[in-house]
């Protein structure tokens, strides 16, 4: 009885303080953000699965120790400084004054608690554990941490850029907690958690006390609209403050809006075909008599034949209507890591041709492409372009489509003995990492899980060539000499066609006059970079 | 053979027809009465006929991925492709001529529609007569069967089948016809019990006839009427039920695209001013739903006793 008259008065004290509050944030209701996402996160736990969605959401909430600008440079954030001592420890220097939404300082506790738990979540669909395992973190002081490898690891700062620092407090936190907003000691970001309904919505409120500087909105709600064009007609309808991923059909048309802004970039992600390495006989390839026939993507010349064969600048200029840029490697030129020798494949039917009959297959053969629907912009339809196009060469083509999760999950793993299922697939790639290492690595190495190496090789390609370079150039501290080798690496796997790049996608959102968004190479939508105009 | 043909000729008065119609002519005569009804055959005929003509007609195979060019794609009605021909409807997003897409469109539309519906039509009719016929326990759990099947909404159940069974116009059939049957199994049963307790089944009974006989020589005839009409609205129904699986990505493949993956892929383009890529075949689908809803409309007013003068 007691209690309950205490909680009564409480909660009548709350509603007396609640009242102005509430007015002023009805008067200052032109503050609230509303941004239309593409996709949908599917946990609010900043280690519960990387996945471009959720690590950007997680971004407002939980500052991972280094930062990544617009163009995915790293810079201080929750360290404000870190130098490698030796080829093989790095010490990191934390920020100091920072404190978690509810007060709590941070230390470098904190740090070590995160490294802990962000490899070890439970049913993680995709673990940051690649990028904390092999590193061994102790405390120096409360302010210091350091970071031992086995090898030298240049990229340990990049690795610690993809991943949020939790409170101490909520290392034994659950996702579904996380999910529940029960980490009530938050992180150290802008913005604090205040709603969340899987798969609708999440709505954040800034961190009044947020070291950076307070953030210009009073709430932020992140609507999750997957449909492209009700996305575009909730915008138009100033439902929404500002859409990312503009359907290409769309953005001549919202550009030419005189109450709208448009801002893109270029991205770190490659649309590119994968094909099978591996296979003496390949399951979706077939003799022009649908008899069985060895796997012609062994053959140098046929992959080459098939590079040759796509015409890129048909694809960005017809399907993608320009808003892409045609690729001859796996990041746009400019990125860290990439070869400035290496240029798009040129269009040449008649050359491909010729190297399809030299490579002794003359009248061609039979094969089917499988892609996912609605994950890449157009992927449909880019899979489709590509299928007229190796027909002309004389490759009977047919063309499988299948929802994003069930093909991934065949694309990597669907056929016998768990090896990937298809032969030729649409898929893409963003570096997250914003370097030519990350796509090298998980892409193109030989397939070896136990070492973090060729993870996502759906075609298990294979170049011992290829891996000693790549191998020589993950050890080599020295950004220059870095920078060089993987160049190298790139042009090996890329002359050897070990898959088909056929274009980098533009990112590219959408917002209201008065609202500014900063396009950024990676696709975060950061309301820390929206501002009004 | 001439023999009893001639006479059978001899002895019918010519004016016989006149006085005494058959009750062909007669339904005939009460169908093309209301012209609203003929105007809707003589569309679904023509449909019909440009539907098998495709491939005489289409200016392109939109199937033979060589001979579509990404390079002609969201060309307005009336461009002229790159190898020559006038695209009158303009072109999709990968440069398919819609003209072409429509006609060849309208092949699978009619196709899943005319397949499914005539072995929805077949299954459930005969479990319908079983059901009425046998009566007891196996007419208890059949009917409880059809009420479960019609229960659940159909683009649920047939969107859960072909995710199931996988992509083609076979698959999809399969579905339309597992979704369908339940329509006519009730639609029969109600027809059948009521034929059950007449006078000539009792005489083909007491004539030693066998069961088969019975119920597929004398008890079904006289159910047909009901099941009919519900051909032709099932039929209009499986159309728009495949388009509607087409256009949310689990009907038909992107390559061979019937109506509704036509209409899916302008979508995107609605609001960025290439209208034409989903407005045609979405009118191709209005115009082959509509001619067979009137003919159907009209089958049941002329078929249903109770409407007669």
């Amino acid at each position: 009885m007691k209690t309950f008259s205490t909680n009564g008065l409480k909660a009548l004290k709350l509603a007396i303080l609640a009242a102005p509050v509430m007015t002023i944030a009805g008067l200052a209701s032109a503050q609230e953000l509303k941004i239309g996402l593409s996709a949908e996160l599917s946990a609010m736990d900043p280690h519960y699965h990387n996945v471009s969605p959720n690590n950007m959401l997680a971004r407002h909430i939980y500052e991972p120790l280094v930062g990544q600008d617009e163009k995915q440079t790293l810079k201080p954030l929750l360290a404000e400084s870190w130098k490698a001592i030796d080829d093989t420890t790095w010490e990191f220097k934390l920020r100091q004054g920072v404190k978690f939404h509810d007060g709590t300082p941070f230390t470098a506790d904190d740090v070590i608690a995160t490294m802990q738990r962000a490899p070890n979540v439970p049913k993680s669909p995709s673990s940051f554990s690649a990028y904390v395992r092999g590193k061994e973190f102790t405390k120096v002081d409360d302010f210091t941490v350091r970071v031992k490898t086995a090898a030298p690891a240049p990229l340990v700062p990049t690795d610690l850029s993809t991943f949020g620092i939790i409170p101490a407090k909520c290392k034994d936190t659950t996702t579904e907690d996380f999910n529940l907003g029960k980490c009530t000691t938050g992180g150290t970001g802008a913005y604090k958690q205040a709603e969340y309904v899987a798969g609708d919505r999440v709505v954040l409120t800034p961190n009044e006390n947020y070291w950076g500087g307070k953030e210009p909105w009073s709430k932020v709600t992140f609507r999750m609209i997957t449909s492209a064009p009700t996305r575009v007609a909730a915008l138009l309808a100033g439902d929404l403050d500002v859409i990312e991923n503009v359907p290409t059909s769309d953005v001549a048309r919202l550009k030419g809006d005189a109450k709208l802004n448009v801002a893109s970039t270029v991205s770190n992600r490659v649309i590119y075909f994968h094909m099978d390495h591996f296979r003496e006989v390949s399951p979706f390839i077939k003799g022009k008599d649908g008899s069985e026939i060895k796997n012609p993507l062994l053959n140098l010349k046929v992959r080459q034949a098939l590079s040759m064969a796509i015409n890129r600048p048909g694809i960005v200029d017809r399907i993608m209507e320009k808003e892409a840029i045609p690729a001859g490697q796996l990041l746009p030129d400019g990125f860290f890591g990439t070869s400035k020798k290496l240029k798009p494949v040129a269009f040449d039917l008649n050359g491909a041709k010729k190297l399809l009959a030299e490579a002794g297959y003359p009248n061609g053969f039979k094969m089917k492409l499988h892609g996912p629907t609605n994950r890449y912009l157009n992927d449909t339809k880019i899979i489709e372009a590509v299928a007229q196009m190796f027909s002309r060469l004389g490759i009977e083509t047919e063309v499988e489509t299948l929802p994003s999760a069930n093909f991934f999950t065949r694309a990597s793993q669907g056929g016998q003995g768990n090896v990937p299922e298809f032969s030729f697939i649409l898929v893409g790639w963003g570096a997250g990492t914003g370097e030519s290492s990350d796509s090298l690595k998980a892409l193109l190495a030989t397939f070896d899980p136990a070492k973090g190496m060729g993870a996502t090789n759906r075609g298990r390609y294979s170049n011992k060539t290829f891996d000693a370079k790549l191998v020589e150039a993950l050890r080599t501290v020295d950004d220059a000499k870095r920078d060089a080798a993987l160049a190298e690496a790139m042009e090996i796997s890329m002359n050897d066609v070990g898959l088909i790049p056929t274009h980098y996608q533009l990112n590219t959102w959408a917002s209201r006059k008065g609202v500014k968004v900063q396009a950024r190479t990676d696709e975060y939508t950061l309301a820390t970079g929206i501002r009004k105009e | 053979m001439s023999d009893t043909a001639l006479p059978a000729a001899a002895t019918t008065p010519p004016a016989a027809p006149a006085k005494e119609e058959t009750p062909f002519r007669r339904f005939v005569r009460s169908f093309v009465e209301d012209r609203l009804a003929l105007f809707g055959l003589a569309l679904f005929l023509l449909i019909v006929l440009l539907a098998i003509a495709a491939p005489l007609i289409a200016p392109q195979n939109p199937y033979d991925l060589a001979s579509v060019d990404v390079m002609d794609s969201r060309q307005p009605p009336g461009a002229v492709s790159g190898e020559g021909f006038t695209m009158w409807l303009g072109s999709d997003g990968v440069g398919r001529d819609l003209l072409s897409g429509i006609l060849y469109g309208l092949r699978i539309s009619l196709m899943v529609g005319a397949f499914s519906g005539i072995l929805a039509a077949t299954i459930g009719a005969a479990i319908g007569l079983i059901a009425a016929y046998n009566g007891g326990r196996t007419e208890t759990i059949i009917m409880r069967l059809v009420d479960l099947q019609l229960s659940l909404p159909s683009v649920l159940v047939a969107l859960i089948l072909v995710a199931a069974l996988g992509k083609g116009v076979d698959k999809i059939i399969i579905a339309l016809v597992m979704v369908q049957w339940a329509y006519y199994a009730r639609t029969v049963r109600g027809s059948a019990l009521v034929e059950r307790r007449k006078e000539y089944v009792e005489a083909a009974q007491s004539l030693g006839l066998s069961h088969a006989r019975t119920v597929f020589r004398h008890i079904l005839p006289n159910c047909l009427a009901p099941v009919i009409v519900i051909v032709t609205v099932q039929t209009a129904h499986a159309i728009s039920l495949e388009a509607t699986l087409s256009f949310l990505g689990v009907g038909l493949p992107q390559t061979e695209p019937s109506l509704g993956v036509l209409i899916a892929n302008g979508f995107q383009y609605m609001l960025s001013g290439s209208y034409w890529i989903s407005v045609f075949p979405g009118f191709a689908l209005l115009m082959t739903i509509v001619s067979i809803n009137l003919v159907g409309d009209r089958l049941r007013d002329v078929l249903n006793p109770r409407l007669e003068k």
